[in-house]
């Protein structure tokens, strides 16, 4: 198609020609992109570095002790009256499942070159005793040099040492929340009795502060000691913790896990999915919002263009008495809803970036700044927000510019010619 | 000069129909009307105001379609024409000069000329601007090229405005009240622009005038009354 330099001119001169009208719609524009820049950056921002964080301090893969498919009973018994018994052997008492044999199953996924590092542990809820106070906790027996390499507890340190537990066979290491609860300090001896009732004398060698809840309620020990407050054989284990080195590949792994060794595994994603789902949600409440902002730009819009359809009706009826035709009638308001949109946008993605830059640089108290270096608004940096939004807001122009355009291409020349007279 | 007609106007009927309040009440402007203008014709219609004179320009430039009868253009039936194909006829046959001159603000007298020229696209940009530029300079506006309308006198917008009309070198040169908007003095000179241009190139003009002296100085004069062609009356 032959460029209509002409055409361009012609709708340019007569935005020129409305400073005040166009300045303002521009700003409209200008402002509705720079808040779709800055709301997606933020979202996007908050959901990168909350998996971030999770991809940091969270197995990628947990195995536990649940079977995949259920034991096949030993023997089954269908009575005369439709009643069906199955018989199991070795029945013991109820107990929760286990990873039966851990070091072989083990040594069996770090065969898997996509794995970087298994740790097992054992889990079980006790009480927690110290002076007169004594309430349930969430204990876990770690090793503590391979827990240490996935959850990065020596980092979260509040006081003592991490390293203290391997050097320490009855060492315990206490979430803030738990210390905070027991008055605990470091070098202080607690009492945990395990849920057969045995008493166990621990020393406190360390206190994290992770700022997740769910963890800083956690004590941890050795895992042998963990085994035997738990009621665990020595090869038994609750779960096993697994580092990828790919992690796009965690379903992968989790999949060659299931399928040889018959234990449950779930990858981070399925584990955080409510949480990624919930940040989905608000982030498309934002959209949503923002959308309408864009809305009320293209409002802008297709106000300047009735009104320069309407003030320029003698100036359509003149060109077309020239032998301008409708289609490009049509073309010189469509080009000034699109001159309007990609200058608007051009500004909004200007301001969009100084304003990301600007809120990533606000300091910001957070909860977890233990272990997120930075204590600012994480927001996301990425060239498509601003290609995305520039789109958004040109499409939205050029809709609003239909209809003006349509009329102004419909102007009857004879009826505004003659109106004059 | 051959005795070719280059509008033929036959047996047109235009009617109106005007909405008042909830009826539709329509109106003859024209009832029926038949005349020829030759090529190198330089020809008035006169009327009273409301004798559809204006309307017969329009339908005589394809701005408007009659109700029944044909308006031929160089044995071209343009009431039979789509809205496309007379657009392009408009710019390739035809001029127009308004009672306003109807210059686009925005643009100076050259751009204002150029526009015609760059509409249809077969002018080089460098092309339409010497030949605007040459235009105007015939028109004695060679020192006001880059002036907006507004920096121009009433006389001078509209002479640039009979330039734009001219810059396609259409085959008729149709005007509506040229001078109906202009000072006496102004008037006069645009007079003697169309009788040169009427003399000397041997334009085909037609014009729509109210002015009497005017009137005078063309070679034919059409009177219309009632929508009818009362006077049919060569000069010269």
């Amino acid at each position: 198609m032959r460029i209509n330099y002409h055409l361009a001119t012609i709708a340019f001169r007569q935005l020129q020609n409305r400073k005040r009208q166009t300045f303002l719609t521009l700003l409209g524009i200008s402002v509705g992109v720079m808040v779709l820049i800055t709301a997606v950056s933020l979202m996007d921002g908050l959901l990168q570095s909350f998996i971030q964080k999770i991809v940091d301090i969270a197995p990628h893969v947990i195995v536990s002790g649940e079977r995949v498919t259920p034991p096949v009973p030993d023997q089954l018994i269908v009575s005369g009256n439709g009643n069906r018994v199955d018989f199991i052997k070795n029945v013991s008492r109820e107990r929760q499942d286990v990873i039966k044999n851990y070091p072989r199953v083990e040594s069996l996924i770090r065969n898997d070159s996509l794995v970087e590092l298994v740790t097992p542990l054992v889990s079980m809820d006790v009480i927690g005793m110290f002076g007169t106070i004594s309430q349930p906790v969430q204990l876990f027996g770690i090793v503590p040099s391979t827990e240490d390499e996935i959850e990065k507890f020596s980092r979260s340190m509040v006081s003592g040492s991490f390293d203290a537990l391997g050097r320490t066979p009855d060492g315990i290491i206490l979430g803030t929340s738990v210390a905070k609860d027991f008055t605990a300090r470091v070098g202080d001896r607690m009492r945990i009795v395990s849920q057969s009732g045995d008493i166990y004398s621990v020393r406190v060698v360390g206190i994290f502060r992770t700022g997740i809840n769910d963890i800083d309620d956690n004590c941890y020990v050795n895992m042998r000691l963990g085994q035997i407050i738990g009621g665990f054989s020595p090869d038994e284990a609750s779960d096993l913790y697994i580092r990828v080195n790919d992690l796009p590949k965690d379903g992968t792994v989790a999949r060659t896990i299931e399928r040889e060794t018959n234990y449950r595994a779930i990858t981070w994603e399925q584990k955080a999915a409510s949480v990624v789902a919930l940040f989905k949600m608000i982030s498309g409440i934002v959209y949503f919002l923002v959308f309408f902002v864009i809305m009320v730009a293209g409002f802008g819009v297709a106000n300047i263009l009735i009104t320069n359809v309407l003030e320029k009706a003698r100036d359509i009826a003149i060109l077309k008495s020239l032998g301008f035709k409708r289609g490009e009638i049509t073309i010189i308001y469509m080009a000034q809803g699109l001159i309007v949109a990609l200058v608007g946008a051009a500004i909004g993605c200007v301001l969009g970036f100084i304003l990301i830059e600007i809120m990533s640089s606000i300091p910001m108290a957070s909860s977890s700044q233990s272990f997120v270096s930075s204590n600012h608004l994480m927001m996301g940096k990425n060239p498509m927000y601003f290609v995305l939004a520039s789109l958004f807001a040109v499409l939205v122009s050029l809709v609003a510019a239909v209809g003006p355009s349509r009329n102004a291409a419909r102007v009857n020349p004879v009826e505004i010619l003659r109106g004059e007279r | 000069m051959n005795d070719e007609a280059i509008i033929r106007v036959e047996h047109v009927r235009k009617e109106l129909a005007i909405k008042n309040g909830g009826e539709e009440i329509v109106s003859v402007i024209l009832p029926d009307i038949s005349f020829d203008i030759k090529r190198g014709d330089f020809a008035a219609i006169t009327g009273p105001s409301g004798s559809g004179k204006t309307t017969l320009l329009y339908l005589m430039g394809g701005l408007d379609r009659p109700t029944s009868g044909s308006v031929f253009l160089d044995g071209q039936e343009i009431s039979a024409l789509t809205e496309e194909e007379l657009a392009e006829m408009r710019n390739r046959k035809l001029g127009f000069v308004y009672q306003f001159h109807f210059l686009l603000p925005e643009f100076n007298a050259l751009e204002n000329v150029m526009m015609p020229m760059l509409a249809r696209g077969r002018f080089s940009m460098s092309e339409a601007r010497t030949r605007a530029a040459e235009l105007l300079s015939r028109l004695g506006l060679s020192d006001k090229l880059h002036n907006k309308p507004n920096q121009l006198s009433g006389g001078q917008q509209q002479r640039v405005a009979i330039a734009r009309a001219l810059a396609n070198n259409p085959g008729v040169l149709l005007a509506d009240e040229p001078t109906g908007n202009l000072d006496s003095k102004s008037a006069e000179t645009i007079y003697r622009l169309f009788s040169e241009l009427n003399s000397e190139s041997g334009q085909t003009i037609v014009v729509v005038t109210h002015d009497e002296h005017f009137a005078a100085e063309t070679k034919r004069i059409l009177h219309i009354l009632d929508g009818q062609l009362s006077i049919d009356r060569t000069l010269r």
